[in-house]
Order: structure tokens, then sequence, then C-alpha cells
């Protein structure tokens, strides 16, 4: 596992845009050039060397030893390889991925793995708004990949997600699912206030929510042969670190029916 | 040769290429599995004149199949990838989906793939919805008894091979069906490959042409033991019926494998069952791609 490792070497005086650190940017850059790269966000003319200790060889993984909620797009246009944090992060980290694998041992900002189309990505800690969102401008949030967060997600997780899944061990916030077209949320601690607004198409998967929206009907218990699906697919993917089997029964809520209608939100308990 | 008291003939049979596809389906019980499955691989004996060939691989544990319930794997074969396909999407649309408590996944891995459940979805009316998971989507159609899913398309090969085949002569009639069902038992442990007829077992070998406009195979009647004295007949005097064991595979060596543990079935169960040969069908070499010659499959 080969790779270059970057290590602050004082807590960053802004916020840095360090979407230039994957693993095929850097195998392509020479070292020289790699600590001149700019990842300020002022006029200050930040460059990466200014800030990190750089050490090791390009490889396929990359490894930021020290974390901050001041590392914006850590792991944006990942296509390969493995990028490691070992803290926190900042806004967008794995925004626009297409592959390889994110591990973020803290916690992230606000738009984790926003307009992710494939890879996974892993948090450890718990991640803000708008997990597998979009940002502004973008047409989808979410359209593949798998995002865990082992803490609790903020509001509107999966807004205008197409595809993928996204598997919160913890709590969702409000509004999770709003405007989602397709994909899979699943949240082991349940979901806050009005989940699925305006779901057009998708599974939201929990064990509560705080308050259900009118625009849901209520369609009674099923045996769904999909979730064993998706359990399995789950087992497959995390190993030990997958999730419970779902169980047998479920209790199926359809909506949103303001909307197209065909979502589904399916309680556990 | 004779082994064990059987004559093996100094022949080879002769199989053709197929486009070779498959399914894998699950139900709540492997009762109900197995009744989709035969369902599916009913009127599937010959290409020529049902469309398609299919049958039955095998059984599959809850832990072999996408949603962990008891399955079922289908081969079917065809002329060609449309032809299969079309067999596949009416079968499913027909047999699977119809079926309490079934789902369907693919069942062969490759390359070019075949829909599956782009047909049986618009069952849904509309109500039917797309889940994708990894690299596989699966639809979920609105049921009376819940809902079918069936995942969106399966794998076909190209170079699969339909025509393997034994054939088995004897001088009692019920001691060569059994002889030639242990050799159906024992096929039907070599993965990939299917016998696609009754039971695996077809009376009623065929030529090619007939003395009637529009048939394209009739009766082989060398091999009818009635018609010996009035044709040119392949039957010794003793021979009083004969039956052939047809093998289709998704590979070569899988159908080679299917006929060498067949013949091993018919040379242990020897002459005491009274069979007295075998040998194998071919059109002296000139159609079919595929040679298996007897002598090389001898255990």
């Amino acid at each position: 596992m080969s790779g270059l490792t970057f290590r602050l070497t004082s807590a960053p005086k802004e916020r840095l845009d360090l979407s230039q650190l994957t693993p095929r940017k850097l195998s392509s850059t020479p070292l020289a050039e790699v600590l001149k790269l700019n990842v300020g966000s002022t006029k200050s003319g930040l460059s990466l060397g200014d800030v990190f200790a750089v050490s090791g060889k390009p490889g396929d993984t990359v490894r930021i030893e020290s974390g901050s909620a001041r590392l914006d797009f850590v792991g944006a246009e990942l296509d390969h390889g493995t990028l490691i944090v070992e803290g926190d992060v900042g806004v967008s980290a794995g925004r626009n991925m297409r592959g390889g694998r994110l591990e973020i041992k803290g916690d992230a900002g606000n738009l984790l793995g926003s307009g992710i189309s494939g890879g996974e990505i892993f948090v450890k800690g718990s991640a803000g708004g708008q997990v597998g969102g979009l940002s502004a401008g973008d047409k989808f949030g979410m359209t593949g990949g798998l995002i865990v967060v082992d803490g609790h997600a903020g509001d509107r997780a999966g807004d205008r997600m197409r595809r993928g899944t996204i598997y919160i061990r913890g709590k969702c916030g409000s509004f999770a699912g709003s405007r989602m077209v397709g994909g899979t949320i699943w949240t082991e601690l349940g979901f806050g206030t009005d989940p699925g607004l305006l779901l057009r198409r998708g599974t939201l998967i929990g064990p509560s929510v705080e308050r259900m929206l009118p625009t849901f009907a209520d369609a009674g218990r099923h045996d769904l042969v999909i979730l064993r699906i998706l359990s399995r697919y789950m087992s497959a993917t995390l190993g030990a670190q997958a999730p419970k089997l779902l169980p047998t029964s479920v209790r199926k809520y359809a909506g949103d029916l303001s909307t197209v209608g065909k979502g589904e939100i399916l309680l556990t308990a | 040769m004779k082994v064990n008291g059987i004559l093996i003939d100094d022949t080879f049979a002769e199989a053709f290429g197929m486009a070779g596809t498959g399914v894998i389906i699950t139900a709540d019980t492997m009762k109900w599995a197995r009744i989709a499955a035969v369902t599916m691989a009913g009127f599937g004996t010959s290409v020529i004149g049902a469309g398609a060939e299919v049958g039955i691989d095998r059984e599959l544990k809850p832990d072999e199949t996408p949603d962990g319930r008891p399955g079922v794997r289908v081969l079917l074969f065809g002329f060609s990838p449309d032809s299969a396909s079309a067999q596949l999407k009416t079968r499913v649309g027909q047999c699977v989906l119809t079926s309490p408590g079934s789902a369907c996944y693919a069942g062969v891995e490759a390359e070019k793939r075949v829909g599956l459940g782009q047909g049986p979805r618009f069952f849904g009316d509309g109500f039917q919805t797309a889940k994708r998971l990894g690299q596989k989507r699966f639809w979920r159609v609105p049921v009376m008894d819940g809902e079918f899913v069936i995942e969106e398309t399966t794998g076909i090969v190209t170079d699969a091979v339909g025509g393997g085949n034994l054939i088995i002569l004897g001088n009692d009639r019920a001691g060569l069906l059994t002889t030639a069902e242990a050799a159906v038992d024992a096929i039907g442990g070599v993965p990939d490959v299917i016998t696609p007829f009754p039971g695996g077992i077809v009376r009623s070998g065929s030529k090619v042409g007939s003395k009637y406009k529009g048939a394209i195979a009739s009766t082989n009647d060398a091999f009818c033991p009635t018609l010996r004295g009035r044709v040119k007949s392949e039957l010794s005097p003793d021979t009083v019926a004969v039956l052939e064991i047809v093998i289709d595979g998704l590979t070569s060596k899988s159908v080679a494998d299917a006929m060498r543990v067949g013949l091993k079935a018919v040379i242990d169960m020897g002459a005491a069952k009274g069979v007295t040969r075998v040998t194998a069908g071919n059109y002296g070499g000139k159609l079919g791609q595929h040679h298996y010659k007897l002598r090389e499959l001898l255990p």
C-alpha cells in the first residue's frame, strides 16, 4: 500500500481545497509541483507545501494524517485507489467521486458525497447536512456508489438522490430523501421529521419516523424480497461491518403522493 | 470394443454451436421454486419444434441465491441470442411471474447480456419500480401476493453446445430404461448442462428429412426395432429398444464431462440390465462443429 502521506504542519488559517490530492492526480505530478499546488481559498495564494509536510512516494493510496473541519473537497473526483483521512474533513468530501474508496476517521461536513456516481465513502464519525445531496448547478445528487456513516447524518440526506445507497448507523436528520428520484437511504436509529418530502421514487428504511408527512399512505406490513437482496448486497460489500439482516416483515408507507408517489418509507420496528 | 459386457462403438457424437442463457428462480420453498422451474422448462425439448431447449441445471441452497431463499437454476438454449431471448421472455412471463412467491435472477454471468426483466416489468402497468444495487438492477413488479422481483438482464454465451448425445441399445426395455435413468442422474451432477427431453431421455430419435413435404425431421428408422428387416437397420437381431440422452451445455467441456459420466454410469450398470451397446448420433462430421469420440470418453 504505497503512497504519499500528508501531515498538517499547523492548523489551517483558511479553508483549504484539497481536491487535487487523489492518487491519479498525484501520480502524474512531480513532488516539487505538488508542493506548489494552490490549496488556499483566499488571495493569500497558500500552497500545499505551506501547510502540509509530505512523505512517501506516489501510489494507489493517499493518506492525510491530520484532520480539520477546514479541509474541503477531500477526495473530490476520486476515481480509483484509496484516500484515508485520520481526522475530520470539511464540506464536499468525495464530491463527484466515480470510484475508489474514501475513508474519513473523524466527522465530515455538509455535502458529503455530493454528486457521487461510484466508489465507496466511509465516515467513522458523523456527517453534516445533505449527505449524497446536490450542489448548486447539479441536476441530481448521488447517482451511484455507497456512503456509510457510523455516526449521525444531518438534514436532507439524499436530497435529489437518483441511485446508490446511503447507510447511516446513527440517526438521520429531518427531510431525509427530499426530492429523491431513486436509490436507498437506510438508518439504524430512525429518521427525523418529514422524511421523503417530494420523494418521487426510492426507498427510505429505518425503525422510526419522528413525524410522517400526511402525503404518505400506509400500505400495510409486507415481506419484501428486495430487502433480502439489499441485506445480502450490504453483507457482500461491507463484510463484518455490514448491518444486521433486515427483518422479513416491514410496514410500508407509499409516497410522496403530492408528486409521483412511487417512493416508499419502510419501517423496520 | 466391449467394456463390462457392453459394446462401445468407435464413433462420435456430433453437436452444434448454440446460444445459451439461464436464470435462477427462487421461491419461499424449494417445492415452489421447482414448480416454477419445471413449468418454465416445459415444452422445451427440441429447438426445432419447441423453439428452445430448456432444463433444470441444479437446485441451489439458500446461501447460493441472490435473495437467500431456495432456488433452481434453469438453462435455456436457442439457435441464436435473439431466438433464445424471445423464448426467455415468454417463458419467464408466463411461467415464473405467475408462480406464487417467485423471483427471477440472472443465471449466467457473461459479458453479452439479454433482457430478463425488461419485458415482464411492464406487467406492473406503471407501478413497477427499479432498484439498483452495485452493478445489478432489479425490477419490483406488484402482484397479488406481494412483489415479483426480477433482475433486468442475464448473461448469454454464444459458444454453448447443443446435441451432445449417447444412444443406448438393449435387449430388455425395462432394464434399458433403468440404465438410461442412472446415466441421466449421473449427468445431473455435472454443472452447466441440461438433458432437455422428458426425464432426460428421448425415445424418438430423428433423422434429417422426411418423405412428407414440410417435415424437416422424421423417425430414425435405422434405429427402430420394429422396422428391422424392412429398412437398412443399425440394430442387431437381439435389440428390442433404443434410448437416447441428449445433452446441451454452456461449454464444450461441460458437454464432454456430461457424456463421460453418463457413459460411465451405463458401463457401471453393465450388461446385467440388458444393455448391449452404446453408440452416438452424428451426421458424418460435416454439420456440427463439436465431435465427442466415445473411446476418448471411456472411464
